[in-house]
């Protein structure tokens, strides 16, 4: 018999000792210990809350203890009984834990390391999320002080990779490979990521700040538009009759999706670069000053930029810059540009003729890019709604180390690129990737489709955007396979963009076409739908947003990719792009295309459409119980509704034809009209006038907080205050955003009279007056 | 004297077991969503369970997993060979409250694993189609701080002989033949049959 001593008070604090940065390791005991005091009450909920958002720690769905099985709502027992890591969150809940990726770049030994780390305490599974980052799910926050030390111990962190901060700073994933760029923007996202982490102007924020880097303005790849702050790099001559050059930066700020996206500023058209981190340093300074703390709802600096306009935010900025304290580290990182590095570690040899693996052929056509270095590609591994195994990240890091010296980079398409790959390496390449099951091809396509968790793990998942983004991705690549209408030629670079509600964490709003879940009522049930997003643009660095057309049944949005993409096929003049398609015949005639698909069948006639994609369970938003009283009310709420959808739907059409006030006058009609409609459920003769209408609205709906969303609150009430008494102007800009306010007025109004019916049913609606 | 009571084994609480399914199976992942919903409803296992997920699209993966406060179930294709896959992560539920040693845990975790085995091979939905060879088995040490050497897979390879040799799984294709299988990275891992 063996004589086997295992020491079981082992630790990894203990196996890992000087192998955690001290300034990490520091952070890491004051969590734990902040863990302990949580357990024994010694610290608010709201601070404790904040304080692991701040570390990464994140929420997942049913961690309020309650889950909804579709014919009732039912308590999950957890054993840690009342015990909680923030308001309505369950200590013992499992939740996800986001990892900071710096513009995406993993080396061999940190891939491994998540790979440990996924298996040992998440699902197996590693996630890359659309902002380059991984996160594991199902995690127990008794095991996060742990795995933040093993990723220390590979120079990752998860500080300040959720909560009210600088989140992950985001760049090109071909950064220093692509042909386009002046230059590699990858060693400033480094110095960027550094100088903020934990910088003390960048820890009184109201909301989250993003910061994006992009080499170049006609790509997408870095979304430099829809950022807090985006970075464009530039070059310029200097002096007169030279050719010697400088580097800078153009500098944008004030952009972001979310549910009502906004388009950056230029704050800067050209910043040197040692003039750069003092800049970003000095819009936090006016960001956390200045910027919304109360209201949630408007916190993130594009509310700021638009409140202030972009002159006097930039007056502001300058104001701080000229007192800002020096500080070394501005331009010490300029002696170090190389830090981000990376050389080739095998010939560049050109690809010659010979035999080659199975699908190679269409896997290079779609996943291969030539460099700016002769002879060297980047490789793109196109992962399935972001996901990998731990076999899978370990087999990439080895084949990685084999091609490249094991140097990888995740995109915001959610896939994996592997850079300054040998041309003549690329049949053995992709022979490894697809022996690990990562061959497909397809990457950066139509088939490539992109989703934020959704219903899966989110809180805030209205409908299950993984599940349609998965069926999607079946359906297209069957018609591929079959020669259908998704493979043509016309649709193949299309980007299909998925999330689950209208916070926009899959980007909706920059797809070719893109889907948001919302849900509807229908024969006394609740049904999930999505919005169809069009007109959106991906290029140019997320160059224009979308607008919803219709809200569909989410079962029949595989149906709505196919007629949208049919249509392009079958009636787009020649070298008209889908952006200029969609505008030209306009959303009208979308919206005619898909009429059909709106019209809801009865619970009995077609019980499919009342669940989820990839969820049997009856579809909910929560517990759901409608009488049949509540269902003659809800007739008359959802006629009234429906006027509202009409309305916006006409101001869409003004706003495409170039009629900003029209436009925007219909907006404000539509939320009238729609806060109208719930009026109607306590006094029928309400009248038609606007005051009256949100005077009521305000007493029966906002004071009572019923119309309120149970996550933003206030937020879409809101946007009818604001613009009441104020509704014109002639701002395009403007009157875009009041349709996508409107929009979501309506949704939220929508959610509301769900709500209601409920309070009905139960018999404890209480009146407002 | 227990086998490895003086080993530091005894506390050792995250290991997986893995049933793989015999070879005649023919259920794709999927169909297990459906299943274990209603698992989670019926609250058809003695514990409390949480969730199911979906990675039925990802190549020889964990499928479709139930995920429960103390354990994840899975009908997992990792390695490509499908199983019911029982990862025990923590012990909080009654039915664990009284573990002292490794053969109490092993014991306990080949319970849990051949309940659900037992499960699906009665599930209507799957009408037969799914069945689990209860003598290949994977065990695996979810605990990279266990070390991964040969004198830890031997006492835990004793203690598993002697686990199935209680639950019954003996005979030719018995628990006789337990072996280690994997990468000296891998978590450490023995298999039977």
């Amino acid at each position: 018999m063996s004589q086997l001593t295992v020491d079981s008070t082992a630790t990894w604090e203990a196996e890992l000792e000087g192998r955690v940065p001290p300034h990490l390791s520091e952070e890491i005991e004051i969590f734990e210990t902040q863990i302990a005091q949580k357990r024994q009450g010694k610290i608010d909920d709201k601070v404790f809350a904040e304080t692991r958002l701040r570390r990464g720690v994140y929420g997942q769905r049913y961690d309020n203890g309650q889950r909804h099985d579709g014919t009732a709502s039912r308590a999950l027992e957890y054993p840690c009984g009342d015990l909680t890591k923030g308001p309505n969150t369950v200590w013992d809940a499992p939740g996800m834990l986001r990892i900071k990726i710096p513009f995406g770049a993993m080396n061999g030994e940190q891939m491994e390391v998540l790979a440990d780390l996924a298996e040992e305490y998440s699902d197996g599974i590693a996630h890359v999320t659309t902002r380059q980052d991984i996160q594991l799910h199902f995690i127990h926050i008794d095991d996060t002080p742990d795995i933040m030390r093993r990723l220390a111990a590979v120079g990752i962190t998860t500080q300040e990779a959720c909560g009210n901060s600088v989140r992950n700073v985001t760049a090109c994933p071909l950064a220093g490979v692509c042909r386009d760029e002046p230059f590699d923007v990858s060693p400033y996202a480094h110095a960027m990521t550094h100088f903020l982490l934990g910088h003390r102007d960048a820890q009184d924020f109201g909301r989250k700040f993003k910061i994006a880097f992009s080499g170049c303005e006609q790509h997408a790849c870095g979304l430099a538009n829809m950022h807090d702050l985006g970075v464009l790099a530039q070059v310029r001559t200097t002096g007169h009759g030279t050719k010697s050059t400088e580097r800078g930066f153009k500098v944008f700020v004030g952009g972001g999706l979310g549910p009502v996206p906004h388009q950056a500023k230029v704050l800067r058209e050209f910043v040197r670069e040692d003039e750069l981190l003092p800049l970003a340093q000095a819009v936090c300074r006016v960001f956390g000053r200045l910027g919304e703390k109360r209201n949630r709802a408007r916190a993130r600096i594009k509310f700021l930029v638009a409140k202030l306009g972009i002159e006097e935010f930039t007056r502001l900025v300058d104001e701080e810059l000229a007192i800002l304290p020096a500080d070394e580290r501005w331009t010490a990182y300029l002696d170090h540009l190389d830090v981000a590095d990376e050389h080739p570690t095998r010939p560049g040899a050109a690809l010659e003729p010979g035999p080659r693996p199975e699908g190679f052929a269409e896997w290079l056509g779609t996943n291969a890019q030539r460099q700016r270095q002769a002879g060297y590609v980047t490789a793109a591994v196109n992962l399935p709604l972001g996901d990998l195994t731990s076999t899978q990240l370990r087999a990439l890091a080895d084949t990685a180390r084999r091609f490249n010296g094991g140097l990888v980079r995740n995109t915001v398409e959610q896939n994996i690129v592997l850079r300054n790959v040998g041309e003549a390496d690329l049949p053995a390449l992709y022979a490894e990737l697809r022996a690990a099951g990562l061959g497909a091809p397809g990457a950066s396509s139509l088939v490539d489709v992109t989703s934020c968790p959704g219903t899966d793990t989110c809180k805030l998942g209205i409908s299950s955007s993984r599940g349609l983004a998965g069926e999607l991705r079946k359906r297209i690549a069957d018609s591929i396979r079959t020669a259908g209408v998704l493979a043509d030629e016309a649709v193949k670079d299309l980007r299909i963009k998925v999330s689950g509600c209208f916070n926009s964490c899959g980007q909706h709003h920059v797809a070719d076409i893109g889907f948001y879940g919302v849900s509807r009522k229908s024969d006394g049930r609740t049904m999930p739908h999505f919005q169809v997003i069009l007109g959106g643009q991906w290029t140019e660095n997320a160059g224009s947003y979308g607008l919803a057309v219709v809200a569909v049944p989410s079962k029949r949005i595989p149906e709505v990719v196919e007629r949208i993409a049919g249509l392009f096929v079958a009636e787009r003049e020649k070298g008209e792009s889908f952006q200029s398609f969609i505008a030209r015949v306009g959303k009208a005639r979308i919206r005619q295309l898909l009429d059909d698909l709106t019209k809801l069948p009865t619970y009995l006639e077609d019980r499919t459409l009342y669940s989820d994609w990839g969820d049997p369970r009856e579809y909910t938003l929560g517990d759901l119980g409608v009488g049949e009283c509540a269902g003659e009310v809800v007739t008359a709420v959802e006629f009234g509704l429906s006027a509202a959808e009409r309305e916006v739907f006409q101001g869409l059409l003004e706003l495409d034809r170039g009629d900003a006030g029209t436009a925007a006058s219909r907006a404000y009609a539509a939320m009238v009209q729609a806060a109208r409609a719930l009026i109607t459920t306590e006094n029928i003769d309400i009248g038609n006038e606007p005051d009256e209408i949100v005077g009521e609205f305000r007493t029966r709906f906002y004071d009572t907080e019923l119309f309120f969303d149970p996550y933003a609150g206030a937020k879409f009430a809101n946007y009818l205050f604001r613009i009441h008494g104020d509704a014109e102007t002639d701002s395009g800009e403007e009157a875009h955003r009041r349709i996508e306010e409107a929009q979501l007025f309506i949704e939220a109004a929508h959610a509301c009279n769900q709500r209601i019916s409920e309070l009905q049913a139960a018999g404890s609606l209480k009146r407002a007056v | 004297m227990n086998a490895t009571s003086a080993t530091g084994l005894d506390d050792l609480v995250k290991l997986d077991l893995k049933v793989l399914a015999s070879s005649e199976s023919a259920a794709a992942p999927e169909e297990f969503i459906p299943v274990f919903h209603r698992w989670i409803t019926e609250r058809v296992l003695p514990e409390l369970l949480i969730d199911v997920a979906d990675y039925s699209h990802v190549h020889e993966g964990p499928g479709v997993l139930l995920v429960g406060h103390d354990a994840i179930y899975a009908y997992d294709e990792s390695r490509g060979e499908p199983g019911l896959l029982y990862s025990r992560r923590r012990e909080t539920a009654p039915e664990t409250a009284g573990i002292r040693t490794l053969n109490e845990r092993l014991e306990s975790l080949l319970l849990c694993a051949f309940r659900a085995c037992d499960q699906i091979e009665a599930e209507p939905q799957l009408n037969g189609r799914v069945a689990f060879d209860r003598h290949r088995i994977e065990l695996r040490v979810n605990d990279r701080l266990v070390p991964r050497d040969d004198e830890t897979a031997s006492a835990l390879g004793e203690a598993l002989r002697r686990a199935l040799a209680e639950a019954g799984v003996a005979g030719d294709r018995g628990p006789a033949g337990v072996q280690r299988i994997g990468e000296a990275r891998d978590r450490l891992t023995l298999r039977t049959g």
